[in-house]
C-alpha cells in the first residue's frame, strides 16, 4: 500500500488549471518534499488531497483507499493546512482538546501539555490563541496536525515565517516522526530547505511536477559542471581565456569578471590541476580559487 | 459529531446575546403564568375563545416565541456555517471529520440550546401551574428547529457573516410579518409564505407539526449537499 497516489489529477479555479495532470506517488515512511513558487499550486494540491477542495478530475488515493471515500481515512492522516485563521477564542490547550477530539485522540491533559512543549509552544496553553503571534498560531498548526497518531501528517509550509531556530525545531521534529515510522509530505517554496529533511523531492512548475528525485538525483542533474572563481594578476579578460582555451585543450569557459575574480566554467572539477598549470605557464600569477557550489535552489527554483 | 454538537452548543450558550434570550424568555413565561395564576378569571375567559386551559399557562412563552423566534434564532445561528467557512477554521474540521458531520453535529448543536431554554422555562411554567402542555412543547420545538435549519441554510449560501447578521435582522422582523398576513389574507404573492413558513401550520391540528419539520428537514439536507460540493 502506498502512502499517496495521485494520477493525472487535475484542478481548475474558473478557467485556469491551477493543477494540470499531477501524477506522484509516495510510499510509506518517506518523507516526501513538495516545491514550487509562491501560487505555483502547491497548497491547492494539499487541499484536493484532504477533503478541503474538489478535485476537477483525475484520482487519487490516501494509505490505500480511494479519494472518494476519503472520509474513512481521516482519522489517519493529520494535516496543517495553509490558512487556518484557528479559533481566536480559544485558549492553546482547549483548541487542541477540541481537535484530538475531533481526531479520535485519547491523550490526557498532561500529555496535550507535552505536546505544546514539543511545538516549542511550553506554557502558552493557557492564553487565547488571538494574542500568538505569527510563529505560535503556525506551530500549534503543526501541534493539531499530530494528533490522533496519524500515519500520514501533511504540512504546508511549516516552516516559512518561523525563525531560523523553530524551523530547526520543525526539521527535527520531522526526522523524529520518520524514525516513528510517519510518512511525511510537506511543501516549501525554499528547495535548499526541504532538502535537508526530504527523502524525495518533486518540484511542481506550471502546474505539473517537472522535476522529481532525491536530493542527490537532483544535485547530479544540476551539475553542469563547476563554476569556479579565480583570482589572478592580471585579472582575466574572455580573450585570455579563449586563448587558454585553445592552448590547453581544456573545455574552459569563460562566464564573467567580478572585480578582481573571474567565474570560470569547467566541465568537473578533475579539470582543477590542469588548469592551474594551464595559468602559470601562461605567465599569470594565482592568487585565489574558489569552487562555487550552486545550490538546488540556484538551479531549479532560479532559472 | 458529538464533540462539534458540544462546541456549538457551548459557543451558543457563552454568548452575552444567549443568555440574555434566555433570560427574556424564561421571565416572559414565569411572569405570565404566574399572572394567570393570581387572575384565575382570564383563564376562565380565555376558555369561552376556545383556548384549552392546558395551553393558557405557556400562551405567554407561546407567543413570544412566535413573534420573536426568527429573530432570537438568527441572532445566534446567523453566521453557525459561515463563521467557519470564512475564517477557513472549516478546514481544520474537515481534515478531521466528514463534512455531514460538520452540519449534523452543528444543527444539533444549536437545537439542544433551543431543548434546553424552552424546558427550563416549561419547568418554572409547570411549576407555577403543574401542567406541561406537551403538544405545545413539541411545536414550539419544532418551530424552532426549523427556524434552525434555516439558518443553516442561509448561512451555508451566503459566506459573509456580515450579510448574514444584516439579513437575520431583516428576515427576523419580516418573516413573522409575513407569515402570520398570510394566513388571514387572501392575496397570490403571499401564498408562499402561507405554505413555507411554519406559522400557518401551527394553527391547524397537532398532526400538521410534521408539514414544517419536514421543510426544515429539506432546508437542512439542502445545506449538506451544498456543502458537499463546496472548495473550503
Ligand atoms: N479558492 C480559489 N479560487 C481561485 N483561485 C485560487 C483559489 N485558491 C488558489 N487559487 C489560485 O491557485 C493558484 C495556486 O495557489 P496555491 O495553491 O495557494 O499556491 P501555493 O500554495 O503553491 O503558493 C494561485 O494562482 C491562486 O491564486
Ligand atoms: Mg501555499
Amino acid at each position: 500500500m502506498k502512502a499517496i497516489e495521485v494520477e493525472n489529477l487535475i484542478k481548475r479555479y474558473g478557467s485556469a488549471n491551477v493543477l494540470n495532470g499531477i501524477n506522484l506517488t509516495v510510499e510509506k515512511g518517506e518523507v516526501f518534499g513538495f516545491v514550487g513558487h509562491n501560487g505555483a499550486g502547491k497548497s491547492t494540491f494539499i487541499h484536493t488531497l484532504t477533503g478541503i477542495t474538489r478535485k476537477s478530475s483525475g484520482s487519487f488515493s490516501i494509505l490505500g483507499t480511494p479519494g472518494g471515500e476519503l472520509d474513512r481515512v481521516k482519522k489517519k492522516i493529520g494535516v496543517m493546512p495553509d490558512i487556518a485563521n484557528l479559533y481566536q477564542h480559544m485558549r492553546g490547550i482547549d483548541f487542541l482538546r477540541y481537535m484530538g477530539n475531533l481526531a479520535g485522540d485519547m491523550r490526557t491533559k498532561r500529555s496535550y501539555e507535552e505536546l505544546l512543549e514539543e511545538v516549542g509552544l511550553k506554557g502558552a496553553g493557557g492564553k487565547k490563541i488571538k494574542s500568538y503571534s505569527f510563529g505560535m498560531k503556525k506551530k500549534i498548526s503543526i501541534a493539531q496536525a499530530l494528533l490522533g497518531d496519524p500515519e500520514l501528517i501533511i504540512l504546508d509550509e511549516p516552516t516559512s515565517g518561523l525563525d531560523p531556530e523553530s524551523a530547526i525545531v520543525v526539521r527535527k521534529m520531522v526526522t523524529r516522526l520518520q524514525e516513528e515510522g510517519k510518512t511525511i509530505f510537506l511543501t516549501s517554496h525554499n528547495l535548499d530547505e526541504i532538502e535537508k529533511v526530504s527523502d524525495r523531492v518533486g518540484i511542481l512548475t506550471d502546474g505539473v511536477i517537472k522535476k522529481l528525485g532525491t536530493p542527490r538525483e537532483l544535485k547530479a542533474q544540476a551539475e553542469g559542471g563547476v563554476q569556479l572563481a579565480v583570482r589572478t594578476k592580471p585579472v582575466l579578460t574572455a580573450e585570455v581565456v579563449n586563448e587558454l582555451k585553445e592552448k590547453s585543450g581544456l573545455n574552459l569557459a569563460f562566464v564573467e569578471t567580478k572585480r578582481e575574480f573571474t567565474l570560470l566554467q569547467l566541465p568537473s572539477d578533475d579539470e582543477l590541476p590542469r588548469l592551474t598549470r594551464a595559468l602559470l605557464d601562461g605567465g599569470v600569477d594565482l592568487y585565489e580559487v574558489k569552487v562555487e557550489e550552486r545550490s538546488l535552489e540556484d538551479v531549479f527554483m532560479n532559472a | 459529531m458529538i464533540h462539534i454538537l458540544k462546541r456549538e452548543f457551548t459557543d451558543s450558550i457563552k454568548s452575552i446575546r444567549a443568555i440574555l434570550i434566555i433570560l427574556f424568555i424564561t421571565f416572559v413565561s414565569y411572569k405570565s403564568a404566574l399572572f394567570l395564576k393570581e387572575n384565575p378569571f382570564l383563564i376562565s375567559e380565555l376558555g369561552k375563545e376556545g383556548i384549552k386551559a392546558g395551553d393558557v399557562y405557556s400562551a405567554g412563552l407561546s407567543l413570544i416565541v412566535f413573534i420573536f423566534g426568527f429573530l432570537f434564532v438568527f441572532a445566534i445561528s446567523h453566521d453557525i456555517v459561515n463563521s467557519e467557512t470564512e475564517m477557513k477554521t472549516m478546514r481544520l474540521l474537515v481534515t478531521k471529520t466528514s463534512r455531514p458531520q460538520v452540519m449534523f453535529g452543528k444543527l444539533l448543536g444549536a437545537t439542544l440550546f433551543w431543548v434546553v431554554t424552552i424546558s427550563v422555562s416549561y419547568a418554572i411554567i409547570s411549576l407555577i401551574s403543574q401542567v406541561w402542555n406537551g403538544e405545545e412543547y413539541l411545536r414550539t420545538l419544532i418551530f424552532l428547529f426549523y427556524i434552525i435549519c434555516l439558518a443553516v441554510f442561509i448561512s451555508t449560501i451566503v459566506p459573509k457573516t456580515k450579510l448574514t447578521m444584516f439579513l437575520g435582522i431583516l428576515l427576523g422582523i419580516a418573516l413573522p410579518i409575513l407569515g402570520s398576513v398570510s394566513m388571514i389574507i387572501d392575496k397570490w404573492y403571499l401564498v408562499p409564505f402561507k405554505y413555507i413558513l411554519p406559522f400557518y401550520y401551527l394553527d391547524q391540528s397537532f398532526g400538521y407539526v410534521l408539514i414544517p419539520l419536514a421543510i426544515g428537514i429539506i432546508f437542512f439536507l439542502m445545506s449538506v449537499l451544498i456543502m458537499e460540493r463546496r472548495d473550503l
